[in-house]
C-alpha cells in the first residue's frame, strides 16, 4: 500500500507537500542566479528594478574572465580524454581480468571519491611544488584526473559488466585480433557508458576548485578560482553571470548524456 | 602456465594504478609523515592538535556540523526518495531532473546563490520581515544557520540517490501483504518499510558524513570564524601559517576518520554506487 | 592409416581441483557432424573451447589436418562459431554483422559483398541486411551468427547448445535449418547440446559425454540399440530398469533373476566382468502387455498409473518388489483396453531388446 501512490489517502498530500518544499529548496536558488544575473542591481536587490545584459558584457570584456574560461575548458577536455583512457583500461582489468584482488583494487580506485578533497590537494600541492609543476596545464590536469577517474570506471565498468565477453570471443573467432575485436567490437558497444564517463569527468575537472584554490598561479586561473577569488571580494552580479553560464553549460551536458542513455535502450 | 592465466588482465590497470600512486598514494603518504618529521622528528604535532583548545573546538564543531547536517538531509531525503518511487511518473521525472540538476550544478554557483539569499538585506530575510516573523534581519551568514543551510542543499542529492535506488527494488507486494496482515499504515512504515531502506539509509547516512567531515568551500564561504570545520583548518595551517607538520597532523586524522567510515560503508552495504 | 581430418588427442583440462575434461579422444571426418551430448557439466563446452582457443589444454594435443592446432591463436584458427548466447555485435546491422570476418580479413569490397549475400541467402535471411539485431527475436538472431560463422568457409563450425535459448518449435525449425545447410556446404561440424532428441535428429556420430570423459561414440542407432554402459542407455532414449542377478555371463550375453524368482537368459551383456547385481535395461516402446506369459521372456506386474500424452499412451506398471517400469502404447492400442489401474498382468519383451549391465555402486 506504501508503495502505491493512489492507495495513500491523506498521506499523499503530505508526501506531496514535502516534495514541493524540497523541490523548490533545491531549484529555486538556481534559478534566482538566473533571474539576479538580468537584474541590473548591483546590491542584488530582488526582485530587480530593471533587466540589463551589462553584468554579461562586463563579462565577456574581461579578458581575465575569458582566458579562465578558456583554460578551464582546456583542462576538462584533456582530463575527459585521459580520464576515459585510463578510465577504460582500468575498466577492463576490473571486469575481465581473473587475476586475484580484484575487489580490493576497486575499492583502491574508487578512494579518490571519497577522499575529503582538502588533504588531496595539499598533498598534491606539496609534490607539486616539489617537481615544479604547482599552477601549470600538466598539474591541473594531472590534479583533475586523480579525483575523475573514480566515476569514469564507474560509467565503464558498468557498461562493460553489461556487455557479454562472448561478444568478443565471437569477433576473435571471426578473425579479429584481441585489440582489434576491442577497439572494433567492445568499445562501440560501451560507447554510451565512455560517453558518460567523458562528460562526468569534465564536468568534475570544469566544477573543481579545491584543488584549484591550492594550485592555481596568477599565471593560469580556472574559471571556478576566478568565481571563487571574486566572490571574497564582494558578490558582484557579474559572478551571477558567470553562475548562470556555467549553470547553462551543465544542463546542456546532462541533456545530451540523458539522450545518449535513451540511445542505448533503442 | 596456469599461474599466468589466473593472473590475466593485470596490465590493463598499470597506468591507472601508476597515476594514482604517483599522484594520489605518495602525496598522501609524503603528506603523514611531513606531520611527524617537521619541524622535528616525534609526534609533538598530534600533541599540540589535541592539547590545544582551539583545535579541539575545530574537531568538536567538525563532528556536530557534519551530524547536523546528516540528520537533517535525512529527514528531508527520505520522503522525496519515497516519493520519486511512487509518484506518477510525469512527476517523479521532473522531481528526478531537479534533483540530479541540483547535484550537477557548479558548487560555487550553488554557494553564491545562499550568499546572496542569506545576506542582511536578502531575499529570505525579506520574506521573513514581511510575514512579521521578526522585526530585524537575522544574521543567516557567517554561522551555525549558514553552513548548515549551505551543505544540506548540496548533500541533499547524495542522500536521496541511494535510498531512492532502494525503496526502487523493494516488491510493492511485501506492503500489500503488511496491509492484509492487519498492520496500519504506521506500522507498515515503521516495521516494513524502513527497515527495507536501511541498506540504502546507511549508505547515504554514511557517504554524507564523511563528505561533510571534509568540506571545504562551503563551509568557508557561509561558515564563520567562530565555528571553523576541520578542512579549514588544514588549509588555513598549510596557506596562512605554512605549518606542513600540523597541517599534515591534521590532514591525518581527518583521512583516518574518513577511510574508517569507508571501510564500514564498504562492510555494511558495498563498494559505493554502482560499482557493483 | 590416413591421418584424421580433425584429431582431439588425449585432451585433458583442470581447473584447479576440478576435472573438466579427461583424456578426451575423438577423430572426425571432414563434412561429419559430430554431436556431444551429456548432461551439465560434463566438459562439452570445456572441449569446444579449447578447440577455439579460448581456454588451453592442461594436457594433450588438437590436430587439424594432422598438424596442431594449439600454437594458433584463436583468431588465426579460421574456425566458425555459434554460441549459447547471442553474440551479434549489437551495434552493427546484420549486414555488418555477416561483413565483419570478411573485413577484419581485409577482403576487397565486392567480394564482401557477394559472400554477405551468399551467407545470408543460405541462412534465408535476404532482406534482413539493414536490421539491427536489437530488433530480431532469437531464432532469427542465431540464424544470422551462422551466416556470420559460415561467411568466411572455415572448415570446421563449432556450435555450443545455439538454440538451448529458443522454444520447442523454433528449434525444431532451425534444426531443419542445420541440416540443409550442413548438406549444403559440407562444413565438418562438432555440435553442443544436451537434448538427445536434437542429437539423434542433426548427427552423423554422437559422442556421449559423462563427467568429463567420453562414453560412447556412435551413430545413433549405435547408442541407442547397443549402449556402452548404464549412462549412455540412460542418457539417450527413455529406458527402465529392474535390477536382478546374475546367474551368468559370458560371450556377450547373460542369465538374469529377479527377486520375484522370474528368470530370464540370453540378455545382451554390455561392460566388463559382472558379478552379482545386475541391472535389465527395457525400452519402453519395446514393451508388449500381454495377459499370460507368452513365448518372449516376460514379468508380471500390476498397473499403477495410465496417462494419455495425445499421439501416444504412457503405462506406469509396477513388479511385485516394488520397481517401477514405463511402457508407451500408441493411442487406441488394443494392448492398452481394458487396462485399469490396479489390473494384473504381463509385460513381455524380445531378449534381444534388453541389455544386462553390472549395477552401479551407489
Ligand atoms: N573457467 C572455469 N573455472 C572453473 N571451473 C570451470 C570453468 N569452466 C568450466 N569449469 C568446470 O568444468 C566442468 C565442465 O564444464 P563445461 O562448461 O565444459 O560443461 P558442459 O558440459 O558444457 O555443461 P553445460 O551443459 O552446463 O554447458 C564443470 O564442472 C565446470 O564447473
Ligand atoms: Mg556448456
Amino acid at each position: 500500500m506504501l508503495l502505491n501512490f493512489h492507495m495513500l489517502g491523506w498521506w499523499r498530500w503530505a508526501l506531496g507537500a514535502v516534495c514541493a518544499l524540497v523541490a523548490a529548496f533545491l531549484l529555486l536558488p538556481i534559478l534566482f542566479i538566473i533571474a539576479l544575473s538580468f537584474g541590473d542591481s548591483r546590491w542584488l536587490i530582488f526582485p530587480p528594478p530593471g533587466w540589463t545584459l551589462k553584468w554579461y558584457e562586463e563579462l565577456f570584456s574581461d579578458p581575465r574572465w575569458l582566458d579562465a574560461a578558456f583554460t578551464s575548458f582546456k583542462v576538462a577536455a584533456v582530463v575527459a580524454v585521459l580520464s576515459v583512457i585510463l578510465g577504460f583500461l582500468a575498466s577492463m582489468a576490473l571486469v575481465r581480468g581473473t587475476f586475484r584482488g580484484r575487489a580490493f583494487l576497486r575499492g583502491f580506485f574508487l578512494m579518490p571519491m571519497v577522499m575529503p578533497v582538502v588533504v588531496l590537494a595539499i598533498a598534491l600541492y606539496a609534490t607539486f611544488l616539489w617537481l615544479g609543476i604547482a599552477g601549470t596545464f600538466v598539474g591541473f590536469v594531472l590534479a583533475h584526473l586523480v579525483i575523475a577517474l573514480p566515476f569514469a570506471i564507474i560509467a565503464i565498468s558498468g557498461a562493460l559488466e553489461g556487455f557479454d565477453k562472448s561478444i568478443e570471443d565471437a569477433a576473435i573467432l571471426c578473425g579479429a585480433s584481441p585489440w582489434e575485436a576491442r577497439l572494433r567490437v567492445t568499445l562501440p558497444s560501451i560507447k554510451h557508458g565512455l560517453f558518460s564517463a567523458a562528460i562526468f569527468s569534465f564536468l568534475i575537472s570544469w566544477d573543481e576548485v579545491v584543488l584549484a584554490i591550492f594550485m592555481a598561479s596568477p599565471r593560469l586561473q580556472t574559471l571556478p578560482i576566478k568565481v571563487w577569488g571574486t566572490l571574497r571580494q564582494d558578490l558582484s552580479p557579474v559572478i551571477a553571470a558567470a553562475s548562470t553560464l556555467l549553470i547553462a553549460l551543465t544542463v546542456a551536458l546532462m541533456v545530451l548524456a540523458a539522450f545518449t542513455r535513451k540511445g542505448k535502450k533503442q | 602456465m596456469a599461474a599466468i592465466a589466473a593472473r590475466r588482465g593485470f596490465g590493463f590497470a598499470l597506468p591507472a594504478l601508476a597515476l594514482l600512486v604517483a599522484f594520489f598514494v605518495m602525496p598522501v603518504m609524503w603528506l603523514l609523515l611531513r606531520s611527524v618529521t617537521e619541524p622535528g622528528l616525534g609526534f609533538q604535532n598530534y600533541a599540540t592538535l589535541f592539547g590545544t583548545a582551539t583545535y579541539a573546538k575545530v574537531f568538536l564543531n567538525t563532528f556536530m556540523v557534519a551530524g547536523i547536517v546528516t540528520v537533517i538531509t535525512l529527514l528531508l531525503a527520505f520522503p522525496v526518495a519515497w516519493a520519486l518511487v511512487i509518484l506518477p511518473p510525469r512527476w517523479s521525472m521532473v522531481l528526478f531532473a531537479i534533483v540530479i540538476l541540483s547535484m550537477w550544478t557548479n558548487l560555487l554557483a550553488r554557494t553564491y546563490a545562499w550568499m546572496v539569499l542569506l545576506q542582511r538585506t536578502g531575499l529570505v530575510n525579506q520574506i521573513l520581515m514581511g510575514l512579521g516573523i521578526t522585526d530585524a534581519p537575522l544574521e543567516l551568514v557567517n554561522n551555525l544557520i549558514g553552513v548548515t543551510i549551505g551543505m544540506v542543499y548540496i548533500m541533499l542529492p547524495f542522500m536521496i540517490l541511494p535510498i531512492y535506488g532502494v525503496i526502487r527494488q523493494i516488491d510493492a507486494s511485501v506492503l500489500q501483504a503488511a496491509s492484509l496482515c492487519g498492520a496500519t499504515r504506521w506500522q507498515a512504515l515503521w516495521r516494513v518499510l524502513l527497515p527495507l531502506c536501511v541498506p540504502g539509509i546507511a549508505s547515504g547516512v554514511l557517504m554524507v558524513f564523511v563528505m561533510a567531515l571534509g568540506y571545504y568551500v562551503t563551509p568557508s564561504l557561509l561558515g564563520g570564524t567562530s565555528h571553523m570545520m576541520l578542512a579549514e583548518l588544514i588549509a588555513q595551517l598549510v596557506q596562512s601559517l605554512v605549518n606542513w607538520g600540523l597541517g599534515g597532523a591534521a590532514a591525518f586524522v581527518l583521512l583516518v576518520a574518513t577511510l574508517a567510515l569507508y571501510a564500514l560503508q564498504i562492510r555494511l552495504v558495498g563498494l559505493p554506487k554502482g560499482a557493483q | 592409416m590416413t591421418t584424421p581430418f580433425l584429431h582431439i588427442n588425449g585432451i585433458r583440462k583442470t581447473f584447479g581441483d576440478v576435472v573438466a575434461t579427461d583424456h578426451v579422444e575423438l577423430k572426425i571426418a571432414e563434412g561429419e557432424f559430430m554431436t556431444f551430448l551429456g548432461p551439465s557439466g560434463s566438459g562439452k563446452s570445456t572441449t569446444l573451447y579449447i578447440l577455439a582457443g579460448f581456454q588451453e589444454p592442461t594436457a594433450g594435443d588438437i590436430l587439424l589436418r594432422g598438424k596442431t592446432l594449439l600454437k594458433t591463436p584463436s583468431h588465426k584458427r579460421n574456425i566458425g562459431m555459434v554460441f549459447q548466447r547471442y553474440t551479434l555485435f549489437p551495434h552493427l546491422s546484420v549486414g555488418e554483422n555477416v561483413a565483419f570476418p570478411l573485413r577484419v580479413r581485409r577482403t576487397p569490397a565486392d567480394e564482401v559483398q557477394r559472400r554477405v549475400k551468399r551467407a545470408l541467402e543460405l541462412a534465408r535471411l535476404q532482406g534482413f541486411e539493414d536490421r539491427m539485431p536489437a530488433n530480431m527475436s532469437g531464432g532469427q538472431q542465431q540464424r544470422v551468427a551462422l551466416a556470420r560463422a559460415l561467411v568466411y568457409d572455415p572448415p570446421v563450425l563449432l556450435m555450443d547448445e545455439p538454440l538451448s535459448a529458443l522454444d520447442k518449435k523454433l528449434r525444431e525449425e532451425i534444426q531443419h535449418e542445420i541440416r540443409r545447410i550442413h548438406q549444403e556446404t559440407g562444413v565438418t561440424i562438432l555440435y553442443v547440446t544436451h537434448d538427445q532428441e536434437e542429437a539423434l535428429r542433426l548427427s552423423d556420430r554422437i559422442a556421449v559425454f559423462n563427467k568429463g570423459r567420453i562414453e560412447q561414440v556412435g551413430t545413433g542407432p549405435q547408442l541407442y540399440n547397443s549402449p556402452a554402459s548404464h549412462f549412455v542407455a540412460d542418457f539417450v532414449g527413455d529406458s527402465a530398469f529392474l535390477t536382478a542377478e546374475f546367474t551368468r555371463a559370458s560371450g556377450g550375453t547373460a542369465d538374469l533373476r529377479f527377486a520375484d524368482g522370474t528368470e530370464v537368459r540370453g540378455v545382451p551383456l554390455h561392460g566388463a566382468d559382472p558379478k552379482g547385481r545386475a541391472e535389465l535395461m527395457l525400452r519402453p516402446e519395446r514393451i508388449r502387455l500381454v495377459p499370460q506369459p507368452g513365448a518372449g521372456p516376460s514379468l508380471p506386474v500390476t498397473i499403477a498409473d495410465i496417462t494419455f500424452l495425445g499421439n501416444v499412451t504412457s503405462i506406469l506398471a509396477r513388479t511385485s518388489w516394488g520397481e517401477e517400469v514405463g511402457i508407451r502404447l500408441p493411442f487406441g492400442h488394443p494392448m492398452a483396453s481394458g487396462l485399469a489401474p490396479g489390473a494384473q498382468t504381463q509385460i513381455e519383451w524380445d531378449a534381444a531388446s534388453a541389455h544386462a549391465f553390472a549395477a552401479r555402486a551407489h
